[in-house]
């Protein structure tokens, strides 16, 4: 007797007069004390799925057939009184972003509060049943936390707020919606095995909802992969990820940088059709993205067939899906013999705040050292507040050191004409693409603003460079006329890229460029860069707080906890032995590749 | 998809542009539209009401006032001057309130600071009373009156447009200018100013209203222009006297202040909303 079950659940909008499916005859099944993963990359409707259950479709969103059953009940046809019943006793919810599912302007004690009185606890007992739910949630301090406001917690300890709510009227279903995608990685596995706790303790069904299939496959029982709105694989977790029966599962999966070893990466071309497209859809919606495709699949939507007991795949060649690889990709130089080109020395950077009186003082870097050699890629790791970005700043100039020596190309910083010099040799990537393209510009005067702050050439001269620098990054020539809102999340960091790389720099530092993305859209940019790197020979420093890509892109890493650089190394070393407590911490945090193998990090609470 | 840029297609940026070209239109070409010299007395016919009124004369259409001078020419000369007083000293006031702010935004630290503390400052003087100051000093003149406006409401302009360039210059396109060679001017004048412009040019039309209002109160108690050029504070003021025997001379300019005013007020506001990224960012999530 399953608890949730979806029955060729479709869910339509109306775009441009005509209706759209979203969602597309979805069927799954989700027993009692189960956990069910939706996969899928943004806009693949995944969180679609969720907001169907809670009936909290956007207007103009409806079921249009199809059934969604719950306990028996159908949800869609049920009076809204009896949903209302429903939710938030017998069905909860896990918020994406912590912080802003709790009204800041309460305590936490009094919309814990507000909670229970809904659920229909006895004012009398609430006190004592709050505190026993932050006790099962880990939270220290009970009594004292529910004075507090939201804002004087931390991320993390927001997410253990909120699961305490979820948890805290034994409801029969659980909707975490990307729980920990807001979070650090550190924090990531301990609140997945706090929900995995939790779910066990209670015999609670929960539905998770995320991106990382990697992830899925650790903490889930059954696996759906949603691709443009349609289930294309659906089955035991292990099996899914073990024997990827359809072509988009496996191409995530190897879109993924694996953590123990250096594997090429396989970059899905382009990406997934939007909403406008869905209508001109008339075969398999991956088709033309799909390595296995043949004619008959852009014919007919492929049937759901199973291709083991209770593994399904929307795939009509899914014998082949196995043998999809990777591209190969040449190997990197060795750069251990290359010259330096960075050096930084003792590097600190303080940074005061508070008034005349009360000044405090604090450290964001605190006495860095390293160098970077011709060619060669650094990875910088660590959590949020780690102080990567502000050693970054601090390298291209937006920051001015306390103390220390930046030395570029044999100049020192503190020279007569070394900002010149510096702007010669080092360029940065931002991280936030839409922060960093001026929305006014076309795409053209963007990648070629280096030209004209040296004011020498004509707007025909940059068109032409524009187009040279858009083929480089693989981007359509006619992009160069279009406007940053005109292109997607991807594209526009291509776009990011060629600025910097227009300039043509000796050194590229990268703030967090890729985090963000969806897998694919990631993989193909990491590709980029590594084809860049060796065409044109630039060094770069490279920022991220997940360390899978840094092992796929990175010669060296430096790790970084709170504001020093705590353990630095080859990347193969410092992954397969390291050295500092907190690099083992970052490294546990990440699900291994294998789900057969015993993730460290879901042990340690 | 039309060829007509969004701001043209509202309602309220059309009827408000329509409101005051056309009085720019009538303060321009006053001299072909008034019937007679604004300032020409007719001692005889005092106090006439406008012409459709018993006793009325099809000469002096709106009436005449108690110097006989006819009330319609001077309405449309006294347009002469609110339309200076509203477009130049708006844009006195915004060049310099906009050059204040976009120096401190831009750069912070102590610069920011010295210009938020005199922006305060000088906010906390009453406005009226501090442009009836500067006009004592000045002496009254077209001139003065605009050097008055303008010195009185560039606060205005730097406190609102300060904290919009604070957000654009915190942004990364802004970094990343610099980081390619952009200088510091190139950067405030390419990057920063074109994000900014939507606001200023909203802020301006908001502005020309309020120097409408200004000037009238200045001309009101005889602080603005001359007594020889019509202006329509003026007007109320030689009414106010006379306020039962002809109420009407003292309708028409309130009117017309008030029709201008809403012109430049409704088009400001049609402005903000089709011009100001925020609110049209959220109208499209």
């Amino acid at each position: 007797m399953s608890l949730l079950v979806a029955d060729a659940l479709t869910v339509s909008t109306t775009l441009e007069g005509a209706r759209v499916p979203v969602l597309r005859d979805l069927s799954f099944a989700l027993a009692p004390g189960k956990v069910l993963g939706l996969v899928g990359e943004s806009g693949a409707g995944k969180s679609m799925v969720g907001r169907t259950v809670a009936q909290l479709l956007p207007p103009g969103f409806a079921v249009s057939s199809g059934s969604l059953a719950f306990a028996g009940a159908d949800l869609v046809t049920m009076p809204g009184e009896t949903r209302r019943a429903l939710l938030g006793r017998e069905i909860a919810f896990i918020p994406q972003e912590p912080l802003s599912a709790l009204n800041p302007v309460l305590t936490i004690g009094a919309q814990f509060g507000e909670h229970l009185a809904r659920i229909g606890a006895p004012a009398s007992a609430r006190r004592e049943s709050m505190l026993a739910a932050f006790e099962a949630v880990h939270l220290q301090g009970g009594a004292d936390l529910l004075g507090r406001y939201p804002h004087q917690l931390s991320g993390g300890m927001c997410q253990r707020v909120l699961i305490a709510f979820a948890f805290a009227s034994h409801p029969k279903l659980v909707i975490a919606d990307e729980p920990t995608t807001a979070l650090d990685v550190t924090i990531q596995a301990r609140i997945v095995r706090l929900i995995a706790e939790m779910q066990e303790r209670q015999e609670t069904a929960v539905l998770f909802i995320t991106h990382d299939l990697r992830l899925a496959a650790q903490v889930c029982d059954d696996i759906l992969v949603l691709y443009a709105g349609r289930a294309v694989e659906y089955g035991p977790a292990r099996k899914v990820f073990a024997a990827p029966a359809h072509p988009y599962t496996r191409c995530l999966q190897l879109a993924n940088p694996a953590m123990h070893t250096r594997r090429a990466l396989y970059a899905l071309p382009e990406r997934m059709p939007g909403l406008r497209a869905y209508a001109a859809i008339t075969g398999c919606a991956f088709a033309s993205r799909c390595p296995n495709v043949i004619e008959e699949c852009r014919a007919a939507p492929p049937p759901v067939s199973a291709v083991a007991p209770g593994h399904r795949a929307a795939c009509i060649r899914s014998a082949l899906t196995g043998e999809i690889v990777p591209a190969t990709e040449p190997a990197a130089e060795p750069t251990a013999a290359h010259a330096p080109i960075l050096g930084v020395e003792n590097l600190t950077r303080r940074f005061t705040s508070g008034g005349l009186f009360r000044r405090s003082d604090f450290a964001a870097v605190k006495n860095v050292s390293f160098t970077l050699r011709e060619n060669e890629f650094v990875g910088i790791v660590g959590e949020s507040g780690s102080g990567k970005s502000t050693l970054a700043r601090l390298v291209v100039g937006l920051e001015a050191p306390t103390e220390g020596r930046i030395t570029i190309a044999g100049r020192a910083a503190g020279e007569p004409g070394f900002d010149a010099h510096r702007r010669e040799h080092v360029q940065m990537v931002f991280q936030d693409p839409q922060s960093a393209l001026n929305p006014r510009r076309r795409v053209a005067s963007i990648v070629t603003q280096p030209l004209e702050a040296a004011g020498h050439l004509g707007w025909e001269a940059r068109l032409a460079r524009a187009g040279l620098l858009l083929g480089e990054i693989g981007l359509p020539a006619d992009a160069a006329l279009r406007f940053p809102s005109q292109l997607s999340g991807g594209q526009r960091q291509r776009v990011n890229i060629a600025r910097a790389l227009c300039a043509v720099p000796r050194i590229l530092i990268a703030d967090e460029i890729v985090s963000g993305l969806d897998v694919s859209v990631q993989a193909q940019l990491l590709r980029l860069l590594a084809a860049l790197r060796r065409e044109r020979h630039f060094a770069m420093l490279f920022i991220s707080h997940d360390l899978s890509v840094v092992r796929y892109l990175c010669d060296r890493v430096l790790v970084m906890y709170r504001g020093e650089v705590v353990e630095s190394g080859e990347t193969e070393q410092v992954f397969a032995a390291p050295a500092h407590e907190y690099t083992r911490t970052l490294l546990a945090a990440v699900p291994p590749d294998d789900p057969a193998e015993v993730w460290e990090g879901l042990r340690a609470v | 998809m039309s060829a007509w840029p969004a701001w043209l297609r509202s309602a309220r940026v059309l009827t408000g542009l329509a409101v005051v070209l056309a009085i720019a239109l009538i303060a321009l070409f006053a001299p072909l539209l008034a019937p007679h010299d604004p300032n020409e007395q007719n001692l005889i016919s005092t106090f006439l009401p406008p012409a459709w009124l018993q006793g009325g004369d099809a000469a002096f259409p709106l009436g005449t006032d108690s110097l006989g001078r006819c009330t319609l020419s001077r309405l449309i000369y006294g347009a002469r001057v609110a339309m200076t007083v509203a477009v130049v000293a708006s844009l006195g006031a915004m060049i310099i309130g906009a050059v204040l702010a976009h120096i401190a935004g831009y750069f912070g630290g102590a610069i920011d600071w010295l210009i938020g503390r005199t922006v305060d400052v000088w906010m906390s003087f009453p406005p009226v009373i501090l442009s009836l100051i500067l006009m004592v000093g000045l002496g009254t003149g077209l001139r003065n009156v605009i050097l008055a406006i303008v010195l009185v409401d560039w606060t205005r302009f730097c406190r609102v447009l300060r904290s919009e360039v604070l957000v654009v210059t915190r942004r990364d396109y802004v970094a990343a200018a610099r980081l390619v060679g952009f200088s510091h001017w190139r950067t405030i004048t390419r990057e920063i100013l074109p994000a900014t412009l939507p606001l200023l040019i909203t802020l301006i039309s908001l502005e020309m209203g309020i120097a409408v209002i200004v000037e009238a109160i200045l001309s009101f108690v005889g602080m603005s222009v001359g007594a020889t050029t019509p202006a329509w504070g003026q007007m109320i003021a030689d009414a106010r006297q006379y306020i039962y025997d002809a109420p009407w001379n003292l309708a028409f300019p309130i009117l017309a202040i008030f029709v201008t005013v809403l012109g430049f007020n409704v088009l400001g506001d049609g402005l903000r909303r089709t011009l100001d990224v925020r609110l049209t960012e959220t109208q499209r999530a």
